[in-house]
């Protein structure tokens, strides 16, 4: 397999990844550290917590709402040209989803204060995310063309499309309130490596009967294509300095934005608890290295129009020059370098819990017990937990959500289990497996999503893993 | 014992996971994708009204080349398959007409053969024209850098048509199918 059909693999691959950022199997998972990202305010019973570098947390989620490799490449004797028609450019609807996530922790650390009940974390990862909805429209015009299509409108607004690639500073406080309440809220310093959207385009392109030739083309756009960092990350290539230009942006030499992370944990009783996490609440300024394309307006076309006599009084007229004229006239292709904001997608997560069966005693020092309300560290562990979670990330076709029922099992104090099962708009059969394994201060966790399509992954339209290794500290006991 | 089980389990699930299969797939197929879309848009509109035609000298009422950079665009000369150049020539005037079509290189050398086409009056005529496997070479589009349209005047140059605003219209449109991949 050559290059060329490796990167269009990749490119294939990575564009049918979808329902990206669902961290339904880590949230509210308290005995792994990196819970408190998807929640500020989770209870925490560590002393310190130190994760690995570059190992505490690496996640990759890839899934499709619409197509699975499977669909296009499967050795199944039809013709490759035929599944691609039938299952993608005419299967698939514009609100199917194309878009993927990973993130990768570089630093994550917390520790208890002087004042217990305050417990602080920081550190820094690096996230990609990207989406694309199926622009229908566009891959007909591309694969068929507007032949035979007389007066079939070609709607230009099928490009919905955003994606970057940042790097996240943070700093968080997650304190105990008492009588059973947690709180927490988290500041995050965006640098952005770089960015791209184009997410309001609006217009058609059409060809109909003319008016004086056989056919009128006609294009009217309003479209808009911003982005930031492309350029440097470009030249890098030619100058052989990729590593550092990303370092350099990487490290608040990019574009930089400001974000917050709010969270809590409730307990409406000894047994049933209520928790909910709103992240990624921040902006982006893009200054930098900041490249824009418009093309607005509308224009006609019914090819060279030459009208005698009238059109021979200039000798040196040239039509086609005065067509492409009237075209850019009318239609600009524009670029400029205006800055611009771009908005964080926003997380909101919400849960109920209810523990049942023996309680645990946690590894903390503490005078423990299950009405022990003052402190998460105090608070002893029941071995069973069932409830439910709500997700919702803000897109750019409008708010996406999941429902997930989970069970939470202890066994004892070196590992837990979460089950999940997860229904959202891609797939009604999403199980999913996480585990937490703690050996002395060293705690490992893993975990899997649509487990069931790992019988034929390749026919799979949605998976995940997220994995890290930590150290861990409950102070002297 | 129900804690081995439990193990056990968890065991088995993530041998599961480790262990997941993947039916058979065949990536060569990506060289048999074809991407061929077939692409169509009208090309050269002239008009010329009836008194023109009465008053050209030697009958010939016009002989112009028009520059048409639309074929020879790498994006296109270096794609294209084959396809259909459509002709429509509609004569309200008094008299027979003939309108030559010619195809020209950037040196105004002459493409392949001229099409010419008869129009009786008050009538239509249509020409379909293939280029590709199916016609005519397909270099003569791939080099073609301006068209040249003749029209000549077959019948008297006295006469007036009874149709309002009597004119020769020359329409044409192309049809080409292009390989993206």
């Amino acid at each position: 397999m050559n290059l060329k059909k490796l990167v269009f693999l990749g490119l294939f691959l990575a564009s049918f990844v979808v329902n990206g950022q669902n961290k339904q199997i880590l949230y509210d998972f308290s005995e792994i550290p990196q819970s408190a990202m998807v929640n500020p305010g989770v209870e925490i019973d560590f002393q310190w917590y130190a994760g690995i570098p570059v190992l505490s947390g690496v996640m990759l989620q890839a899934g499709s709402s619409g197509i699975a490799v499977d669909d296009i490449f499967a050795n199944d004797g039809i013709d490759i040209n035929d599944k691609i028609r039938d299952r993608a450019i005419y299967g698939m609807d514009i609100k199917d989803e194309l878009s993927g996530t990973f993130q990768v922790e570089f630093l994550n650390l917390g520790f208890r204060g002087k004042n217990p009940d305050l417990f602080y974390t920081g550190g820094m990862y690096l996230e990609g995310d990207a989406i694309g909805y199926w622009f229908r429209d566009y891959a007909i015009l591309a694969y068929e063309g507007n032949a035979d299509r007389l007066n079939e409108r070609f709607d230009l607004s099928h490009l919905k499309t955003r994606g970057e690639l940042v790097n996240v500073l943070h700093f968080g406080l997650n304190k105990n309130v008492g009588d059973g309440l947690t709180i927490g809220g988290r500041a995050k310093i965006y640098s952005s490596i770089f960015d791209f959207n184009s997410t309001k385009n609006r217009g058609y392109f059409v060809t109909s009967p003319g008016e004086n030739n056989i056919y009128v083309s006609t294009l009217e756009a309003n479209m808009q294509l911003r982005t930031s960092g492309i350029n440097s990350i470009s030249d890098s290539f030619d100058d052989e300095t990729t590593g550092s230009t990303i370092l350099k942006r990487a490290l608040l030499g990019g574009n930089l934005g400001l974000g917050f992370d709010l969270g809590f944990t409730y307990h409406l009783s000894d047994q049933l608890v209520v928790t909910g996490s709103l992240l990624d609440l921040g902006f982006i300024y893009h200054a930098n290295d900041v490249k824009t394309f418009s093309l607005n307006g509308r224009n006609t076309v019914e090819g060279l129009e030459v009208i005698l006599p009238d059109a021979f009084n200039d000798p040196d007229t040239d039509f086609w020059e005065d067509l492409v004229d009237e075209v850019e006239e009318f239609l600009p292709f524009e670029d400029d370098s205006n800055s611009y904001v771009s908005f964080r997608p926003t997380k909101l997560y919400g849960s109920i819990r209810y523990n049942f069966g023996e309680p645990v005693s946690g590894m903390a020092n503490c005078d423990c017990g299950i009405k022990a309300g003052r402190s998460p560290s105090n608070r002893a562990k029941y071995v069973n937990g069932l409830g439910a979670q709500l997700y919702a990330i803000n897109r750019p076709r409008g708010p996406q959500a999941a429902l997930t029922a989970f069970y939470h099992r202890r066994f004892g104090n070196f590992m837990a289990l979460k089950a999940t099962y997860t229904v959202d708009k891609f797939t009604y059969s999403n199980v999913g497996l996480g585990i937490n394994l703690q050996a002395g201060p060293v705690n490992f966790y893993a975990m899997a999503d649509n487990l069931l399509a790992y019988r034929n992954i390749a026919a799979s339209n949605y998976a995940s893993f997220q994995l890290g290794l930590n150290i861990i500290s409950w102070g002297k006991r | 014992m129900k804690r081995i089980l439990s193990i056990c389990s968890v065991v088995f699930l993530l041998a599961a996971t480790l262990f997941s299969c993947v039916e058979e797939q065949d990536f060569d197929q990506y060289d048999e994708i074809e991407v061929t879309p077939t692409l169509e848009a009208s090309m050269l509109y002239v008009e010329a009204p009836e008194d023109m035609v009465n008053s050209a000298p030697s009958n010939v009422v016009f002989t112009q080349n028009f520059n048409f950079d639309a074929f020879s665009y790498d994006a296109f000369s270096e794609r294209v398959l084959d396809g259909t150049i459509t002709y429509l020539v509609e004569n309200t005037t008094s008299k027979t007409l003939s309108i030559t079509i010619e195809f020209l290189d950037d040196q105004d050398n002459l493409l392949g053969q001229a099409d010419n086409i008869t129009v009786d009056p008050n009538s239509t005529s249509q020409l379909d024209v293939s280029y590709g496997d199916a016609g005519r070479s397909i270099e003569i589009i791939k080099n073609t850098s301006s068209i040249r349209v003749s029209t000549t005047n077959l019948g008297d140059t006295t006469s007036v048509s009874n149709q309002p605003d009597p004119k020769i219209v020359v329409k044409s449109s192309a049809k080409f199918r292009v390989q993206l991949k």
